[in-house]
């Protein structure tokens, strides 16, 4: 169980990096400043938005493959404890997670062509919306996966 | 003018063709393999579990990839509206089926007098695909001159609407 635990928290702090990655890249897409950073508000809005791309696709993959290996895992132990104590919304919302995980896997080529280098304008829009979309389903997949493991994690 | 570079045409239609492709192999259960966790065995296509639970879901994005891999290939070699004109057929008939259905469905529940036929999902299928080739037809030309990169999110955001429809049973137990 342990090393099992152990590639939960590994798994846990990988999806904490994506998100501050993506996050700041969408706030920065969204919300960009025009003139120079001042306060810490601004400084995160300031970042250069383009150089978090490959981080952000790593991060995507690293952390996927590593939920859909605990996944096996969580098949057959935690899940069935939760059906069992008919936990049935937390056995949704973790369904849920693994269709939105697997949506934000799809989008991740398209992620990439539109980011690019030297940035399309016409591409702008998709850039922004892409980027907006994964950042919804990075935070949606954290938050699941946190109330998941409250409601019934490894070692419990 | 300027065509889409076929790099922005695969990586589209690869999206958009594996959201579409992953919700149908999902609902009607169509996994390219099939993973037994607890005796850590995997079987071509779908199988039913054997000492456990099974798990379909890696089959499902495996069909989907692989579905989706050859379909972004073969739109890279057709003209760009071609694409374009499918993608919008395809969700254009999307839409007037969930109307249609939605509708056929309602009237049935109303009507005083049984009208077995409203249940068919045959026939709101037929109408969504006469009335999405209809809108197609006339649709403005230049709506289907290039290929519009906002699928990216349209699809996949129609797709997780379907996909947690199908879950609703878990939250209503």
């Amino acid at each position: 169980m342990a090393f099992w635990t152990t590639l939960l928290i590994i798994h846990g702090l990988l999806a904490v990096a994506l998100l501050g990655a993506i996050t700041h890249q969408a706030v920065s897409v969204w919300m960009p400043v025009r003139s120079k950073a001042g306060n810490f508000v601004a400084r995160f809005r300031a970042v250069p938005s383009a150089s978090y791309v490959m981080a952000i696709i790593v991060l995507y993959v690293v952390t996927f493959v590593m939920g859909a290996w605990i996944y096996t895992q969580y098949r057959f132990t935690s899940r069935l404890a939760l059906e069992q104590l008919r936990f049935f919304k937390t056995v949704g919302v973790f369904e849920m997670k693994e269709h939105v995980a697997t949506i934000g896997m799809i989008l991740l080529p398209a992620y990439w062509a539109f980011w690019r280098p030297p940035l399309s304008e016409e591409y702008a829009a998709a850039r922004r919306n892409v980027t907006l979309l994964l950042a919804l389903i990075v935070w949606t997949n954290f938050l699941v996966g946190h109330i998941a493991n409250n409601a019934r994690g490894f070692g419990s | 003018m300027m065509a889409s570079s076929k790099l922005a045409v695969f990586t589209i239609v690869f999206s958009v063709a594996c959201a579409v492709i992953y919700v149908i192999s999902t609902e009607l259960n169509l996994p390219l393999l099939t993973y037994h966790p607890v005796i850590g065995e995997v079987d071509f296509l779908w199988t039913p579990e054997r000492r456990g639970p099974v798990m379909y879901w890696y089959g499902w994005m495996l069909a989907s990839m692989l579905g989706a891999l050859a379909l972004a290939a073969t739109a890279t070699a057709v003209p760009e509206s071609w694409v374009q004109r499918a993608i919008l057929f395809g969700c254009l008939a999307a839409v007037a089926y969930l109307i249609f259905y939605t509708l056929a469905l309602f009237i049935y529940d109303k009507a005083t007098v049984e009208l077995e036929f409203l249940k068919s999902r045959a026939l709101s299928l037929g109408a969504a695909l006469v009335a999405a080739a209809a809108i197609s037809f006339f649709a403005p030309a230049n709506w289907n001159q290039r290929l519009w990169p906002g699928w990216v999110c349209v699809v996949p955001i129609g797709a997780l609407a379907v996909l947690a429809y199908y879950l609703t049973p878990y939250f209503t137990r």
